[in-house]
């Protein structure tokens, strides 16, 4: 079978000594900036990219790969262990992981989160080979006005994600899309929301406000609790999950990483959506939708699942039709493009090894993270027990060089401090901040296609119901304003607050 | 976040500060945005989105504040201001002293003043402690990651 | 890992200066070069590319600082800001350095910067999907003509170099075009490929790079027909007056010492020059185009105003 013989030609391309080595390079490189909080992949891999100048092409493109699942997993161990999620689509793991790390169970949702990635992983591989070329296809019928319909759906599942009642959640999401406004509107040129304050030109940074309303928030709020500080509220229980703990999680990590896979291939944000909507998808099929928020263990594996699936299948429209669906993938464009080759069909065809030999590395890769990643879980879970008044140093040193290296300037450190502060005064009024960074994140998105399909469309909003792609995610998205709506359900959403504050 | 509850009164604090932010936002945000123009749907200028999510948190705002007057009341704990002003002044200080002097000036004078936030921090703990993280952030983010930053103030 | 070594010696390097304070430029202390966006982008990838190879011709060590930030605004401020001892340059971009003068004020001293060598000059130019009806901007006009604000084109913006090109043909051609916004060149390219626009601009050498099978260019926005397109025919040659390519090059604060300039000029020159370097700008498709900056300091004043021409059509959008 010719797709046996390829995938044979990708193992042994991935298996030279050379290619395995810079694997594992990148894997471990891509581990620890994720565990540090603030220093990012894209700014990693951006640093590292002249060097991939010295080295054969398909080892570095291997090592630089390596380097972006790595810190998916990474990303995921500060998230749950001091509730600081280095990028967009580990803020969700942080609500229920968190939680759990409360409850003395960190080393069960470290070992579920890295098992489910590996299997999501694994799978979305082989979804890259067998079915790359034919999802790809998929991927470019989503126009202007299916990204709107999407960026809609999202925003009302990200309300989900909020331990209080509904309306402040939707506030929260008001006040992010109104962040992600600020800067030079592309369409008109003119500043917006900047005051005047060229640094502001070009937006807010992720990272600046994620570590500013989760990194320094949660260090001062703990400062504030003499008693309850820190992670360790309870005592360790164990460090494996529980027959129980894996009971609940395989159905959870196979459903996100359907989820994942499929999204991931979107460009723009359907890397970032497939975390958040593989959790309101568990929150939804949940028996105990009460649970969630207060560490659930499919509130951990869903997700992770669901971003590690979308990391690896945001490779998809690179590889086939050589199209970045991210700065992540750009930067891995500019990497190809360094050695002169475009990604795209042709490449399939002329030079087979280095897509296979890619792929092959990526399933390498993440065997490896699994074996670097469970015995790394007793020491990050040793990590919990060290005093908090040594341990909070360490973190706000990590955040403020993190902060730091995003555009070499101080005005992104004193923007963090402000959100901070902000953070600070969000947790006094009982306002979640997930839903802030959804907003954000997805605002742009949402606003820069609305604007194109008006544009298209001369004005017409019957563009929307009239593409089928987009009439379904809208009929989706009003089954579930109903279902919000629903007394039943709201009950339950009560039930869950009024738990929370007894 | 165990919040004091007083009996006798009604209005939950918490969510009339959520009113105060998000209307206080709002507002900020159609001042900043007064000079925008609207446009129309086919052609829509730089101010339509935001004075509309500006008016919409405003609202949101509104309706949060006003089920929360009549809400059974709930008190705010008192913020500590030590660890607060602490942590924000050692952070803004990080910035400027690395800009201006380097890395390890920098990382020295953030944990210095950071570890004032914690009444439990103990002295000789604090130098240890600074002297370890220095050296390591020098190592593993300016000359390992290449964090664009100079380790020394010349 | 070479990173980490000449980090290293950065390091130690410094060290060593304080001691000999008042050296020779430019071997006492490393050059700073300010790259005005972000790292992994072409600006900076050429940049990093080039650099080694001036650090020979000079015998200095060079490193490369982004300031990525309002289109390079705040990376000339901080160049013209710095010491004027010939340690500090930056990168800068036409048009952006031009047009960011004309519609407001900008936050550095435009007399300050001094061109020091154009390392690159890359046509703009029209591309349409591969099996598109247009093989010519000729086919797209007489469609647009038949069809107005049919043709839907794909920007980056307000005032970018495909927007100043759209709105030069348009006048040219006496026709109605759409432009859509996109956050960049990958996002229209997609929608491009997904069919959701007809044309997009690009510069020729972000394309020649990319997939054949997909695009094809419709016409190139040059005087000359560029030497990495010379296949592709300008719109002049097809009756269009449309003139529009971005430059890349490199600039430094005027207070700096004539002698100084000159003498890195001639570095850039001379590096450029290299066989080697020539082999790394054919596989990034850069089109090399040197000018010394003389050259450059003579040539710019009419681009300058023949921008400023085109920039009056965006006024009048507004």
């Amino acid at each position: 079978m010719e797709f046996l013989d390829l995938l044979m030609l990708g193992f042994g391309e991935a298996l030279t000594p050379t290619n395995l080595g810079f694997c594992l390079l990148g894997a471990l490189l891509g581990t620890l900036i994720g565990v540090l909080p603030g220093i990012g992949p894209t700014a990693t891999i951006a640093v590292l990219l002249p060097i991939t100048f010295y080295l054969p092409p398909l080892a570095g493109i291997i090592m630089l790969a390596g380097i972006y699942y790595g810190a998916q997993y990474g990303g995921s161990t500060t998230a749950i262990l001091v509730n600081l999620p280095g990028e967009a689509s580990s803020v969700v793991t942080a609500i229920d992981g968190y939680r759990m790390a409360q409850k003395g169970k960190a080393g069960s949702a470290l070992a579920v989160a890295a098992l489910g990635s590996f299997f999501a992983g694994t799978v979305a591989t082989f979804g890259v080979a067998i079915a790359g070329p034919m999802l790809s296809s998929f991927a470019l019928s989503f126009g202007p006005a299916e990204y709107v319909s999407l960026m809609i759906f999202g925003l009302l599942a990200a309300t989900v994600l909020a331990r209080g009642p509904v309306l402040k959640a939707i506030g929260m999401i008001l006040f992010g899309l109104l962040l992600g406004m600020v800067g030079i509107d592309a369409s008109s040129g003119e500043e917006r929301l900047t005051f005047n304050a060229i640094e502001l030109f070009d937006g807010i940074d992720f990272v600046v406000i994620a570590i500013g309303v989760f990194g320094f928030t949660e260090i001062i709020e703990n400062l504030e609790n003499v008693e309850g500080r820190g992670v360790l509220v309870s005592k360790l229980s164990r460090l494996w999950p529980t027959r129980e703990d894996f009971r609940q999680a395989w159905p959870a990590v196979l459903r996100g990483t359907g989820v994942g896979t499929f999204l991931g291939i979107l460009p723009g944000g359907g890397a970032t959506l497939s975390s958040f909507c593989a959790y309101s998808l568990e929150k939804k099929v949940s028996r105990t939708p009460e649970e969630f928020g207060q560490g659930a263990v499919a509130g951990v594996a869903g997700p992770e699942a669901a971003n590690n699936a979308g990391a690896q299948s945001s490779f998809i429209p690179l590889l086939t039709l050589g199209i970045p669906s991210n700065n992540m993938m750009a930067m891995m464009l500019s990497a190809f493009i360094i050695h002169g080759i475009t990604p795209g069909p042709t490449v399939l065809q002329t030079q087979p090894q280095i897509f296979w030999g890619l792929v092959a590395s990526m399933w390498i890769g993440n065997l490896m993270l699994v074996v670097i990643n469970l015995p790394m879980i007793g020491i990050w879970v040793k990590l919990l027990t060290v005093p908090y008044r040594l341990l909070y140093p360490a973190i706000l040193l990590f955040c403020c060089v993190g902060v730091y290296s995003i555009n070499n300037r101080i005005f992104d450190v004193v923007l963090a401090a402000g959100f901070g502060f902000l953070g600070y005064l969000f947790r006094k009024a009982k306002c979640e901040p997930g839903p802030l960074l959804l907003g954000f994140v997805l605002g742009p998105l949402l606003e820069t296609n609305l604007r194109r399909a008006m544009v298209l469309s001369d004005g017409s909003p019957s563009v929307f119901f009239e593409r089928p792609i987009s009439l379904v995610l809208l009929v989706a998205t009003a089954a579930m304003f109903i279902l919000m709506v629903l007394p039943s359900f709201r009950k339950t959403r009560e039930v869950a607050f009024r738990e929370e504050e007894a | 976040m165990a919040a004091p509850r007083k009996a006798g009164g009604t209005g939950d604090r918490p969510d009339l500060l959520t009113a105060i932010l998000f209307v206080g936002f709002g507002a900020l945000g159609l001042w900043a945005g007064r000079d925008l123009t609207m446009g129309t749907a086919a052609a829509m200028g730089p101010g339509y989105l935001p004075r509309l999510v500006c008016w919409l948190l405003i609202l949101v705002g509104l309706v949060v504040g006003g089920i929360g007057l009549f809400r059974a009341r709930e008190d705010i704990a008192f913020p500590q201001l030590r660890p607060l002003l602490v942590i924000l002044l050692a952070v803004v200080g990080f910035a400027f002293i690395a800009e201006y002097f380097g890395f390890v000036a920098a990382s020295i004078s953030l944990l210095v003043i950071g570890s004032l936030a914690d009444r439990e921090s103990r002295w000789r703990e604090v130098i240890l402690l600074t002297a370890g993280l220095t050296a390591f952030g020098a190592l593993v983010f300016i000359v390992g990651l290449g964090v664009q930053m100079p380790i020394w103030p010349f | 890992m070479k990173h980490l070594i000449r980090n290293t010696a950065l390091a130690t390097s410094m060290l060593v200066s304080i001691g000999a304070a008042h050296a020779e430029w430019p071997t006492d202390r490393p050059i700073e070069m300010i790259v005005a966006f972000a790292p992994g982008g072409g600006t900076d990838v050429m940049h990093r590319t080039l650099a080694p190879y001036i650090e020979k011709e000079l015998g200095a060590k060079i490193t490369i600082l982004n300031r990525p930030g309002a289109s390079g605004e705040i990376a000339y401020t901080a160049m013209t800001q710095a010491k004027p001892d010939g340690y500090t340059l930056s990168s800068l971009n036409t048009p952006g350095f031009l047009t960011m003068q004309m519609d407001r004020k900008v936050r550095f001293d435009p007399k300050k910067v001094c061109l020091v060598a154009r390392i690159v000059e890359d046509p703009g130019s029209f591309i349409v999907q591969a099996k598109s009806q247009f093989n010519s901007l000729k086919d797209l006009v007489a469609y647009a003509k038949a069809n107005p604000g049919k043709v839907s084109v794909g920007t980056t913006g307000l005032g970018t170099d495909e927007h100043l090109a759209l709105l030069q043909l348009e006048k040219s051609a006496g026709i109605d075009l759409t432009p859509v916004t996109f956050n960049g060149a990958n996002e229209a390219r997609t929608a491009l490929l997904g069919g959701h626009i007809m044309a997009m601009g690009i510069n020729v050498g972000e394309f020649v790079g990319s997939e054949k099978s997909a695009f094809k260019a419709l016409g190139q926005f040059a005087d000359q027909r560029a030497v990495i397109a010379p296949d592709l025919p300008t719109a002049k040659e097809q009756g269009f007056d449309v003139i529009m390519s971005s430059e890349r090059g490199i600039a430094m604060n005027c207070d700096v010492p004539e002698a100084i300039r000159t003498k890195y000029s001639d570095a850039v020159k001379k590096a450029v020059d290299n066989p080697e370097f020539q082999e790394k700008a054919k596989q990034q498709s850069l089109p090399l185009s040197y000018r010394s900056s003389e050259e450059w300091n003579k040539e710019l004043p009419a681009r300058a105003e023949r921008l400023g021409e085109v920039w009056k059509l965006v006024k009048e959008q507004k």
